[in-house]
Order: structure tokens, then C-alpha cells, then sequence
């Protein structure tokens, strides 16, 4: 195995990895503190991507305008999703599978809604249009713009999200509410105030993560849904309530996806339309093996905490 | 305009009945016994992938011919003993047709009541719920990537149905449609009888709490696999109808929209009602075929909507109007037990 | 009957039962009382099976049951009441007290569709469920769903369903939380009762010390997830440290 093939399967990990760590930093984000798996997540991915797509092929912007549109768009669509479905259903004391269910229901339309968008204005499969450009090159690697766009900006906006949840007034209400809701409700924490901030922030995010993937490949109404599996394996490998685990679960999916696909091409012949179903076996493993993913091993880090 | 009333009812009824299966199976899990099989799709796919296998392996050797690999530079030739079995050795059709429901059911229901069993020993329904919804893509991917199963992402074309023997091609479906009808009304006798029984007042018992029922001396891990395995031989059955129908095994008919509907299904109707189940049926394949002849219709004519898409949102609405307004279906569930209750209600 | 050995249990660094051993004799109603989160209903829910035990023993009739899971011990009939009512709400009242019957033949799939395999046995249990009821005097009840019940007929109700699996012992974790008085006294008489006629063994977590002193055989005081004192009703009244634990401050 050629050592660029590796290097430049490196690389695509790490990129992979981040976009990955942005999605299922939703996801585990949406878990604890609305108790819900959201699938719609996938849509949000999607919206953003829209969003930025149709941006730019009207006007000729820069790339942060571009991901402020996308995240502000995303944002209110998951916001949307909120008001209209999720907290009507949550005032009624729905059954988590039935959340679960109507958070399909809301992805299904929003993927249709937007290929009925993308079919009347017929945008399938259009790269947003930013332009790539080769910013190193040596003879195993190649680095683009968007590499360097890429990494930096997920690993600022995961940082920012972490000063979010622990230094400020409003990210200690989100940890008391993924905590214990009643008690959160009990002590005073304006519960509503707290969602409305989380569904904000996840659907940006979602967005940021979807305008990036439409900048590395191309734009259509299923590719959040596509990405969706990964996402969840990679937030399932997390435990689905712990956000360190959760990024490190979103690169052990992009290696495994990439690198290791790559190495077991090479040596046992495995083919690669076998790709998809990795983060499905690492689930089922996860599943099966670690039910709580690595949240033990974070939590062992900190204190030793009082569990039922 | 060309739109054949009795060709549409015909398929039509086809189709509910074999969605029927999968509705009255998912009852039986989710409705009944409170397990969320996300994973629908998974074991529809396992009929129908052994379909595929045994109508290009079994089926030749019934017929006294050697088996040709279906997919390489045989594959028409493959195809056209396939074709000329089923319409000239209508015995052989049957036998490798009731062989292969029998061999769907078994594997369908040992992979259920596995999967289910391991998954909620370890965990909670919830992480089953993932487990099967991630295992239906898992095989889907593998089937599709690995050739000698259904020929990898070609699919098996030719897999006729039983009475294709028939000359007459309304013929033949009507007889198929009645059979598949018979299907979903055994299994729907099956539900019903089983629902009041003291295995269904076990299953409602321990949908309520698992905890109680475990204090109560039931092994609730053991029973909900049972009725994982009754719902997945069931799902493998409907999946060998399924594709037999159709006449093609491809991987991109059993994808999670599969599951999604079939949950659509049984939201709507009532969940653990079956009746209500069959109502939820019958109202989306309704819907669903009112929306293709309507979508044909308007892409013959100057609006460039695709009404295709217009259909999955009306069923994403549908669904969630309903989850918010009627979460217990049109029908909801009975209160009903054994029928010993009936001589107590009367004394007292 | 019952036998605990050194049982310990700890959650995380937290040891909620510490080195308790307590022996429970055949046909005796024995208490366990002591302050809140003295450990008891831990204690409880280890021997049981819910939780598993960090270390030490716990025999029945002989049987090392550590390792069992609760549906397990129940099968070798010890069987178990929990705080809250823990009935089936959404299931009438009769089809709650059939669920703990055991070996029930229209319980296996295979039969459970041939009505007539199991129709029989069917109707032996409701009779015999159906003189239970009366005893409890929940037989006018016998179709209504269980949530309809009142508190004190809900206890009632689960007393009834546990007998009905014929156990031969029975943990409760505080049979009469949340009920009147005079009911409360009702629910010991069939306790009483159960013992006295069926030879049944009981251990009981009970906060109402005053009704719990006038029908147990045997007290076992907790306090700091271990045990404090035991005795009859009348020594640990008398004991020292007990009044100090419970009635100091």
C-alpha cells in the first residue's frame, strides 16, 4: 500500500471526522437534553447545504457569509420542527417511540420539501460554489482550502460549544436539564428558554456541517440522510450522552470509513461498496460489546460519581 | 385517458394483503408486546433475498435441471429456464414456492428471536430499536455489494409468481391475489386468537412493565423474543409475497421507508387493535395507489410538479397528525381478555 | 427458609449494604425497619435479583439464589411486592391476578392460539383467582381496569396477584405506603392470614412501626446499610441505639 494512498486517506479521515463530530454533536446534543434521537437531524444537514448552495449560485459571497447563512437557516428549520412538532407532542407526554417516529415524519417532509425545491429549480447535484484551491503540496499529500477551512472551524465551533455548556449561565441550565428534568423545572431553570437555545444550536451546526460536505462533494436532497448512519454511529459510539466520547466516536467512524476501508481493501480484497456498512457493524459491535460507548472511560477521568 | 379499474383493484387488494402481514406483524411486536422493531424492512428483506436465492438455485433442480449461476455470462440463459419452469412446470413452481415461504419463515424468525434476545438482555427496547434499523441496512449493503446472493446491485429478475403458469395474465393474478388474501387472513386469525390468549394478556403485561412482570416469575427477555420470532417468520413470509409479486429481488425496495410505512400503518389504524392495523392497510395502500395514478396523470399533463414528492409528505403529515391528535389509531385497543372474563362480568 | 450471608452492595463508591447477614425462618412474619436510606429496600432488591449482590450470599430453601434473576427466584417461590403499586393499570383486575400463575399452558406461543389446549386451565385459575379476589374483597372489581382501583384496593389487589403464584415467601417492601390506617391494618390481617392457613414466610420493610409491631414474629433494625439490632417487637422498643437512630435528634 503506497504511503500517499494512506496519507491522502488520512487526511480525508480527519475532514470526514470533523464534519462528522459537528452532525453528532447534535445528535448526542438533542439526546440529552430533549430526550430524543432526532432523525430529522439529517434534514437540518441537508437545509443548510440547500441553503448555501442557492447563496451562492445567486451572489458571489465569501465562505464565512456562506456558513452564516447556512447556519442560520438550518437553525430556524430545526426550531421550526420544534415549535410545530416536537413541543406539542412533549406537552402531551408522548412515548419516546413516538418521538422517535414523528422525528422521522418531520424528516420525510422536509427531505420531499426539498425535492420539490431542488426539482423546480433544478439544482441536483451542484457543488457550492466555492472555489477550491491547492494550499500545500508535496509528494504524498495535497491540502485544499477547504481542508484548512474545514478543521479549524469545527474544532473552533466544538470549542465554542464547550464554553457554551460550561462557562456560561445558560449551558449550566442544559446540563441540569439533560440531567433531571423535573428538578431542572423545580429549581427554577427556564426550560423553554434552554430548548429553544439547543434546537438553535443544533440545527446550526447541522448546517455549518451540511454547507462544508456540499463544498467537498455535491448538493441533493438525500445527502444528509446518507450521512445520517455514520452520524448516529459515531454518537452511539459516545454513549449518545457524552460529548467528549461523541467526538472521538465521529473520528473513529471517519478512520474506520477511510483509512481502514483503504487497508482492508489493500490486504484482504474487501470491496468498497462494503463502505457504507462500517459504521453499521461498529454499531451493532458497540451495541452488543459497550452498550455505553465511552462515556465510562470519561467519566472514570473526572470522579468516581454516584450511579444507580 | 388509459386507467383499468379492475387491473388497479387487483393490485391493489394484492398489496394489502401482503402489507397486511407486515402490519398484523408489527402489531403483534410493537402494539402488543411493546418491542419497537425498527427493523421491518430487515426481515421483509430476508424473504425476499431467499426468494431470490432459491428461485435461482432450487428452483432448476425441482425441475430436473442443473442450476446455471444466474448472474455471470449465463444470466440469460438463467433467465430464460426460470421463465420457461414457471410456465411450463406449474408443480415444480409450487413446491419450490412453498419450500421457499417455509425456509423464509425459519430464518426470519431464528435471526428475529436472536438479534432480540442477545439485545434485550443486554439493554433496554431502545437500543433494539436501533440494532434492527441498523442490521436491515447492514444486509442490505452486503447483499448489495456481495454478488452471489441476488447478483449484488443487478437483482434477480424472473421470479415469477406460482400461477404464472396461466395463459391469461388477469388469470393468474386474480389466483395470486386470492392467495396472498387467504395468507393475510390466516395471519390475521392467527393475531387475533393469539391476542386473547394468556400469551397475549403475558405480552400486554409486560408492555406495561417489564420490572413487574420479571417479579411475577416471567422471563420478559425469553417472551419478548418469542413474539419477535411469530412477527419476523411472519415479516419473512410478507417478503417472499413481496418480491414473488413484483417478479424482481433488488435491494432498493427494502429500505427504511419500508419500515416507516408499514409504522404509518399501524399509527393509524390503532395500534394493537388488528383490525385497526388492516384499517391503517387498506387506507395507505388506498392512498398510496390514488397518488400514483394521480401522479401519472399529472405528469401526462403540462404541471411540472412531481407529485411523487408530494405523496411522502403527505404520508410524513399524516403520520404526525396523527401521533398528535389520535395517537391510539381510528380503532383503538380493546380491553379484551380470555374469554373466562365473559363469565365473571355476567355474575358479578 | 431464607438465608442472607455478608451481603454487600455497593453503587459506585457508594456502599448502600454493608455486611448484612439475617435469617428468615419458615412460617415467621419477620420486619426489617430502620431511618430512610438505612439500606433496606437495597437489601430488598438484592436478594430479589434486580440488583446484583458486590459480594456475599443469599440462599432459599436450600439453593444458592445470588446469581438468580428475579424471574428466576420467583419459579423457586420467592416472590416480591414493590413500594408503589406496581400493578398492570391498563389490565382489569382478574387478568392482573391470572399473570403470576405458573406454568400457564396458554402462555407458550405454540399452544396460545388452540383455545382449547389451555381453555381449561384457564378456567380453574379464574375460579381460584376469583376466590382470592373475594377474599380481598375486590370480587366486585374483578372486570374494572386496575387503575380504577383505590390505593388501599390497589395493595390489595397486589397482594392477591403475588399469592397467586404460590409463593412460599414473600419480600414486601412497605405493603401499606400511601394507604388509610384501618386499611392498612386490613392488609396485615391477610398477611397474617396467608401465614397462618398456607404456612407462608414473610419479610416486611414497613414504615407504620406501629402496626408492623402488633403481627411480626421478629425484628431486624437497619441503620448505615448495616445491622443495628434484632429481637422481638418488645426488646428492640427497649434497645438503646435503636431509639437513638430513630427517635434521636
Amino acid at each position: 500500500m503506497s504511503e500517499a494512498l494512506l496519507i491522502s486517506s488520512l487526511v480525508r479521515s480527519l475532514q470526514t471526522g470533523s464534519l462528522y463530530a459537528l452532525m453528532a454533536l447534535g445528535i448526542t446534543l438533542t439526546f440529552s437534553v430533549i430526550k430524543l434521537p432526532n432523525f430529522a437531524h439529517a434534514e437540518y444537514i441537508t437545509v443548510g447545504a440547500y441553503a448555501a448552495l442557492i447563496l451562492t449560485l445567486n451572489a458571489e459571497v465569501s465562505l464565512v457569509v456562506v456558513l452564516v447563512v447556512a447556519f442560520v437557516v438550518a437553525a430556524l428549520v430545526a426550531l421550526l420542527s420544534h415549535v410545530v412538532v416536537f413541543r406539542p407532542l412533549e406537552e402531551h407526554q408522548t412515548s419516546e417511540y413516538t418521538m422517535l417516529l414523528a422525528s422521522f415524519a418531520v424528516g420525510l417532509i422536509l427531505r420531499y420539501v426539498l425535492f420539490l425545491l431542488a426539482d423546480t429549480l433544478e439544482i441536483f447535484d451542484k457543488r457550492i460554489q466555492i472555489g477550491q484551491e491547492i494550499v500545500f503540496r508535496s509528494d504524498a499529500l495535497i491540502l485544499t482550502n477547504i481542508f484548512a477551512w474545514v478543521v479549524p472551524t469545527s474544532v473552533f465551533m466544538v470549542i465554542l460549544l464547550v464554553l457554551l455548556l460550561n462557562y456560561t449561565p445558560l449551558g449550566r441550565e442544559m446540563r441540569a436539564l439533560a440531567v433531571n428534568m423535573n428538578l431542572a423545572q423545580i429549581i427554577g431553570i427556564r426550560v423553554e428558554r434552554v430548548k429553544v437555545v439547543t434546537w438553535l444550536a443544533v440545527g446550526g451546526l447541522a448546517g455549518i456541517a451540511g454547507a462544508f460536505w456540499g463544498i467537498q462533494t455535491s448538493v441533493n436532497p438525500m445527502m444528509g440522510w446518507f450521512a445520517i448512519l455514520s452520524v448516529f454511529a459515531a454518537a452511539i459510539l459516545g454513549g449518545l450522552t457524552s460529548f467528549p466520547g461523541t467526538i472521538l466516536g465521529a473520528f473513529v467512524v471517519a478512520f474506520s470509513e477511510n483509512t481502514l476501508m483503504q487497508v482492508l481493501h489493500h490486504y484482504l480484497g474487501l470491496d468498497f461498496s462494503f463502505k457504507p456498512a462500517i459504521p453499521f457493524v461498529i454499531i451493532v459491535i458497540v451495541l452488543l460489546v459497550r452498550p455505553q460507548g465511552f462515556t465510562d472511560f470519561f467519566q472514570r477521568l473526572r470522579t468516581n460519581r454516584y450511579e444507580r | 385517458m388509459t386507467f383499468d379499474v379492475v387491473t388497479t383493484g387487483i393490485a391493489l387488494l394484492t398489496y394489502f394483503g401482503i402489507f397486511s402481514l407486515m402490519a398484523i406483524s408489527l402489531n403483534l411486536e410493537y402494539g402488543l408486546a411493546g418491542v419497537p422493531n425498527f427493523g421491518k424492512a430487515l426481515f421483509v428483506s430476508i424473504g425476499a433475498y431467499t426468494a431470490g436465492v432459491t428461485y435461482t438455485r432450487l428452483l432448476p433442480i425441482i425441475a430436473g435441471h442443473t442450476p446455471l449461476n444466474p448472474c455471470g455470462e449465463t444470466l440469460g440463459q438463467a433467465l430464460q429456464l426460470r421463465s420457461e419452469i414457471m410456465q411450463g412446470q406449474p408443480v415444480a413452481g409450487f413446491v419450490n414456492f412453498g419450500i421457499t415461504l417455509v425456509i423464509a419463515a425459519l430464518i426470519g424468525g431464528v435471526v428475529g428471536y436472536g438479534l432480540s434476545y442477545i439485545t434485550l438482555r443486554l439493554k433496554e427496547e431502545w437500543f433494539l430499536a436501533l440494532v434492527l434499523l441498523v442490521g436491515g441496512e447492514i444486509l442490505r449493503i452486503t447483499v448489495r455489494g456481495y454478488s452471489p446472493i441476488i447478483c449484488a446491485s443487478n437483482g434477480v429478475a424472473a421470479v415469477a409468481q406460482p400461477f404464472s403458469f396461466f395463459d391469461d395474465v388477469r388469470t393468474a393474478s386474480v389466483a395470486y391475489m386470492l392467495l396472498v388474501l387467504v395468507l393475510a387472513l390466516m395471519a390475521y386469525i392467527y393475531a387475533e386468537r393469539l391476542t386473547r390468549s394468556p400469551f397475549g394478556r403475558l405480552l400486554k403485561a409486560i408492555r406495561e412493565s417489564d420490572r413487574v412482570a420479571q417479579s411475577l416469575g416471567k422471563d420478559a427477555a425469553r417472551v419478548r423474543a418469542q413474539v419477535m420470532m411469530i412477527g419476523s417468520a411472519m415479516a419473512a413470509v410478507a417478503g417472499v409475497l413481496f418480491a414473488v409479486n413484483i417478479g424482481f429481488v433488488s435491494t432498493n425496495d427494502y429500505v427504511v421507508a419500508l419500515t416507516l410505512d408499514v409504522w404509518v400503518m399501524i399509527v393509524l389504524g390503532g395500534m394493537a387493535n388488528h383490525r385497526g392495523a388492516l384499517l391503517g392497510v387498506f387506507i395507505i395502500t388506498v392512498l398510496d395507489r390514488a397518488t400514483a395514478v394521480v401522479a401519472v396523470q399529472l405528469s401526462m399533463s403540462d404541471i411540472s410538479i412531481e407529485f411523487n414528492y408530494v405523496r411522502f409528505i403527505l404520508f410524513g403529515v399524516i403520520l404526525l397528525l396523527m401521533l398528535r391528535f389520535r395517537p391510539q389509531g381510528i380503532l383503538p385497543e380493546k380491553p379484551q381478555t380470555t374469554q373466562v372474563a365473559d363469565g365473571f362480568a355476567r355474575t358479578s | 427458609m431464607l438465608e442472607v450471608r455478608n451481603l454487600q452492595k455497593q453503587f459506585g463508591g457508594l456502599t448502600a449494604v454493608k455486611d448484612v447477614s439475617l435469617t428468615v425462618p419458615q412460617g415467621k412474619i419477620i420486619g426489617l425497619i430502620g431511618p430512610n436510606g438505612s439500606g433496606k429496600s437495597t437489601l430488598i432488591n438484592v436478594v430479589s435479583g434486580i440488583y446484583p449482590a458486590t459480594s456475599g450470599a443469599v440462599w432459599f430453601k436450600g439453593d444458592d439464589i445470588t446469581h438468580l434473576s428475579p424471574h428466576q427466584s420467583f419459579e423457586l417461590g420467592l416472590g416480591r411486592g414493590f413500594q408503589d403499586a406496581s400493578l398492570f393499570f391498563q389490565m382489569t383486575v382478574l387478568d392482573n391476578t391470572l399473570i403470576p400463575v405458573k406454568k400457564q399452558r396458554g402462555e407458550r406461543p405454540w399452544l396460545a392460539p388452540w383455545w382449547r389446549s389451555w381453555l381449561g386451565e384457564e378456567k380453574q385459575n379464574a375460579n381460584r383467582a376469583d376466590e382470592v379476589l373475594q377474599q380481598v374483597l375486590l370480587r366486585d372489581h374483578i372486570n374494572k381496569p386496575a387503575a380504577d382501583l383505590s390505593g388501599g384496593q390497589m395493595k390489595l389487589l397486589e397482594l392477591a396477584r403475588t399469592f397467586m403464584g404460590e409463593p412460599d415467601m414473600l419480600l414486601l417492601d412497605e405493603p401499606t405506603a400511601g394507604v388509610a390506617p384501618t386499611l392498612a391494618y386490613n392488609i396485615f390481617e391477610q398477611i397474617r392470614l396467608m401465614r397462618d392457613q398456607f404456612g407462608m414466610t414473610f419479610l416486611i420493610v414497613e414504615h407504620r412501626l406501629g402496626i408492623l409491631f402488633d403481627f411480626v414474629d421478629w425484628l431486624y433494625v437497619m441503620h448505615m446499610g448495616e445491622i443495628l439490632a434484632e429481637g422481638t417487637p418488645d426488646e428492640i422498643m427497649a434497645n438503646e441505639r435503636v431509639r437513638d437512630v430513630y427517635f434521636g435528634d
